[in-house]
């Protein structure tokens, strides 16, 4: 997983409320994106389940009620750091990547949120997932995706 | 984060990727986006500071090039223009000399009003300085060095 993805943005909120808004609240201010959806069927709303003693997971769950595992959660420190993983259905087995978010106290109440998506470089430019993009060109709209849900998440927070 | 603005600079370096912790480091500026291919090389980057955009980049065609590549030589220098009230400009210095920035011109206050640094980043791009410390107009200027204003707007 060496290529990545860097987005970064300020919110004015504490690091322990930014996070409980980005995971518990994820619902709310997270929109789907045609070119970067988990299934091929319509898209669902997004929520982290806790499994209790085997952890937690990003889940897809569409209006009928099926769910799509989008990953485990691998690290979870509210109000610091959240690990997951992130893959769409048609990923072949050996297709990954990671979603990192940080919550970092800039001073003034406020928090950097920073998302770090790696491994796109799994998934071949032939993949449907990829669309045909080159990496470079398909980094480049899903950070403009990131930076678009992050000021969801900043007017969710307002 | 602010929108992107209507302008902005692109810089270009040998070494994007320390550019971007000296960036930090001596002004403050803070990463916004960073995209890096498959090995690990940085492809695209923007800082953010005060509402402002700079995208740090590496020399990605035969005509980009930075100056630590052409004998120091430059096109173009970046601005920077602190608020007032948001700190002054011998703190400004100070907190970029303590990062490695090399001072070209020491902060002066000029006739215009505004008291100004220069520095160089460690490949030599040139970035001045700039704060508003007193209200001066055009006839001030031209009493003071002679200087013709023909089109002055606020």
């Amino acid at each position: 997983m060496a290529s990545r993805v860097v987005v970064a943005l300020r919110v004015k909120a504490t690091p322990e409320r930014a996070f409980e808004a980005f995971t518990a609240e994820i619902g709310a201010w997270w929109r789907p994106n045609g070119l970067f959806a988990f299934t091929p069927r319509e898209p669902g709303v997004l929520s982290f389940e806790d499994l209790g003693e085997a952890g937690r997971r990003l889940i897809e769950t569409r209006a009928g009620g099926k769910v799509f595992e989008i990953g485990r959660v691998t690290v979870w420190e509210p109000g610091a750091r959240l690990v997951v993983g992130w893959r769409q259905a048609t990923f072949a087995p050996d297709m990954a990547t990671e979603v990192e978010v940080t919550f970092e106290a800039v001073g003034d109440g406020e928090t950097r949120v920073t998302v770090i998506h790696a491994g796109w470089d799994s998934v071949p430019q032939a993949h449907v997932a990829r669309h045909g993009f080159p990496l470079a060109v398909f980094q480049m709209r899903h950070a403009e995706w990131w930076q678009a849900l992050l000021k969801r998440l900043e007017r969710h927070l307002a | 984060m602010a929108a992107h603005p209507p302008l902005s600079s692109a810089v270009v370096y040998r070494d994007p990727k320390a550019a971007l912790r000296f960036l930090e480091e001596a002004f403050g500026f803070e990463l916004t986006l960073l995209i890096e291919d498959a090995d690990g090389n940085l492809a695209h980057s923007q800082m953010s500071w005060n509402g402002g955009v700079v995208m740090v980049g590496n020399e990605w065609t035969d005509q980009h090039r930075s100056p630590a590549s052409i004998g120091g030589l430059m096109t173009q220098t970046v601005h920077i223009q602190i608020p007032e009230g948001e700190g002054t400009v011998d703190a400004h210095c100070e907190r970029a000399r303590k990062a490695g920035a090399v001072i070209v011109a020491e902060p002066e206050t000029q006739f215009y009003g505004d008291r100004t640094y220069r520095c160089k980043d460690p490949e030599g791009h040139v970035w001045t300085v700039s704060q508003t410390v007193a209200a001066t107009d055009p006839a001030d200027w031209e009493a003071k060095t002679g200087l013709k204003t023909p089109v002055f707007r606020t």
